[in-house]
C-alpha cells in the first residue's frame, strides 16, 4: 500500500516534504496506525504520537487524506491511495506528524473543565437525577484529541483569541452541569467578541469528530443560554434598582 | 428586552444578535416584497412606480436598507479579520467599507423617503 507521509525535522529540514512509502501490509493489519507502525519499523525517523491503539486517548490525531481522524481508529480499506498523511492543520510542527497543543490546552484550560461546586463535599459523591445526567451526554466522551479545533477555520484565523470547538464543548459540558455552582461566571468568561462568537456554524467540527459528537450544537446551545443568562441579569437589576429606589423614598418617610 | 442585550455590556453577543436581528428584518421585508410582487404583478414602469409608493412601504424599504447595511458591516468585517492579516491593509479595506454602506445608505433614504414620494411629479 501506498502512504505519502508530511517529513519535518526542524533541526536538519530548512522546509517539511512528502515522502512516499510503500509497504507490504500483512493481515493483521486493519488499521491506518498498524501501518504507521509498519513504516516506523521500516524507518525510525518518523515521528507521531500513539498510546492506546483504540480510539481513547486521542494520541495519534491527524489529517488523513485532507480530514482529521485518529489513525488507530481509521480503517486502511477505508483509505484512497496514495494515502497522504499530514500533522494537523493550524498548530505549530515539533516534527513529522507531532503537532504543538499547547494553545489547544490553553484554550481548554482557560474554560476552566473541572467542577466549580463551593458547598461543603459530601461524604460520598455528589448526585445527580437521572435527567440531570443524561444532558452531560455527548459532552463527556470528548478525548481531546483536537481533530474538532485544529479543522475549524475560525480557530485557523483567531488561534490566539477563539476557543475552539474543544474546549467550548467542555465549556459547556460544565455550564449544564447541574452540580456546577459558575454557570454565571462560566458564560461571563465567553463574552470577549473572539472566544465564543468567532463560530460561524461551519460544522468542520461535527464532520471529523471520531467520537461523533457534536460541538457545534453545544455552541449553539451557549449562545441561547447567554441571551437568557443577560436577560434574566437585566431583569434582576431592574427589580434590584426599584427595591432600592423604594427603600430610599420609605426611608425619607420615615425621617 | 432584546434591545437591552445590544449594550456596550455584552460585546460579543451584540454584534452576534444584531446580526440576526437585522437578517429577521430582511427575512420578513422579502417575504413582504414577493408577496407583493405576486399579488400585485406589476407589469410597468408605472405599476412599479405606484408599488413603491405607500409611505409604509417605503418606510419598510428603509428599514430593509439599515438592516442591510448593519448586517453587511458585521458580517464583511469578520471576513476581513479572517482573511486580511495585514492590519494596516485591513483598516483601509474596513474605512472604505464604512464610507460605501453609509453613501449607499444615504442614497437609499433619499430615494425611499423624498424621491419615492415626488416620483409621480418628476415623471410629469
Amino acid at each position: 500500500m501506498r502512504f505519502s507521509i508530511y517529513r519535518f525535522n526542524p533541526d536538519v529540514d530548512k522546509k517539511p516534504y512528502m515522502q512516499n512509502y510503500d509497504i507490504a501490509l500483512e493481515d493483521s493489519d486493519q488499521m491506518l496506525l498498524d501501518a504507521l507502525i509498519r513504516i516506523k519499523d521500516l524507518d525510525d525517523s518518523l515521528s507521531l504520537r500513539k498510546s492506546c491503539r483504540e480510539g481513547v486517548c486521542g494520541s495519534d490525531s491527524m489529517n488523513i487524506n485532507g480530514k482529521n481522524g485518529l489513525a488507530c481508529i481509521t480503517k486502511l480499506s477505508d483509505l484512497d491511495e496514495p494515502v497522504v498523511l499530514r500533522p494537523m492543520p493550524g498548530l505549530p510542527v515539533i516534527r513529522d506528524l507531532v503537532v504543538d497543543m499547547t494553545q489547544f490546552f490553553e484554550h481548554y484550560n482557560s474554560v476552566k473543565p473541572y467542577l466549580i461546586n463551593n458547598d461543603e463535599p459530601p461524604e460520598t459523591e455528589r448526585l445527580q437525577s437521572p435527567e440531570d445526567r443524561a444532558k452531560l451526554d455527548g459532552l463527556y466522551e470528548c478525548i481531546l484529541c483536537g481533530a474538532c479545533t485544529t479543522s475549524c477555520p475560525s480557530f485557523w484565523w483567531n488561534p490566539e483569541t477563539f476557543v475552539g470547538p474543544a474546549g467550548l464543548l467542555q465549556a459547556y459540558r460544565f455550564i449544564v452541569d447541574s452540580r456546577d455552582q459558575a454557570t454565571e461566571e462560566r458564560l461571563e468568561n465567553l463574552e470577549a467578541p473572539d472566544r465564543l462568537y468567532r463560530c460561524h456554524n461551519i460544522m468542520n467540527c461535527v464532520d471529523v469528530c471520531p467520537k461523533k459528537l457534536n460541538p457545534s450544537l453545544a455552541i449553539a446551545k451557549i449562545k441561547d443560554l447567554k441571551i437568557k443568562e443577560a436577560s434574566h441579569a437585566k431583569t434582576t437589576g431592574m427589580f434590584e434598582k426599584m427595591v432600592s429606589k423604594k427603600q430610599i423614598s420609605i426611608k425619607r418617610l420615615n425621617d | 428586552m432584546v434591545i437591552e442585550l445590544l449594550t456596550k455590556r455584552y460585546p460579543g453577543m451584540r454584534a452576534w444578535l444584531m446580526q440576526r436581528l437585522t437578517a429577521l428584518v430582511m427575512a420578513i421585508y422579502s417575504v413582504m416584497a414577493l408577496g407583493r410582487i405576486l399579488l400585485e404583478q406589476p407589469s410597468d414602469y408605472e405599476a412599479w412606480l405606484s408599488f413603491s409608493q405607500p409611505w409604509w412601504w417605503r418606510v419598510a424599504s428603509l428599514l430593509f436598507w439599515i438592516s442591510l447595511s448593519i448586517h453587511a458591516w458585521l458580517g464583511i468585517r469578520d471576513v476581513f479579520k479572517d482573511y486580511v492579516p495585514n492590519a494596516s491593509v485591513r483598516g483601509l479595506l474596513l474605512k472604505l467599507l464604512v464610507v460605501m454602506l453609509w453613501v449607499y445608505l444615504a442614497w437609499a433614504t433619499w430615494l425611499f423617503l423624498a424621491y419615492a414620494g415626488s416620483a409621480d411629479l418628476v415623471l410629469r
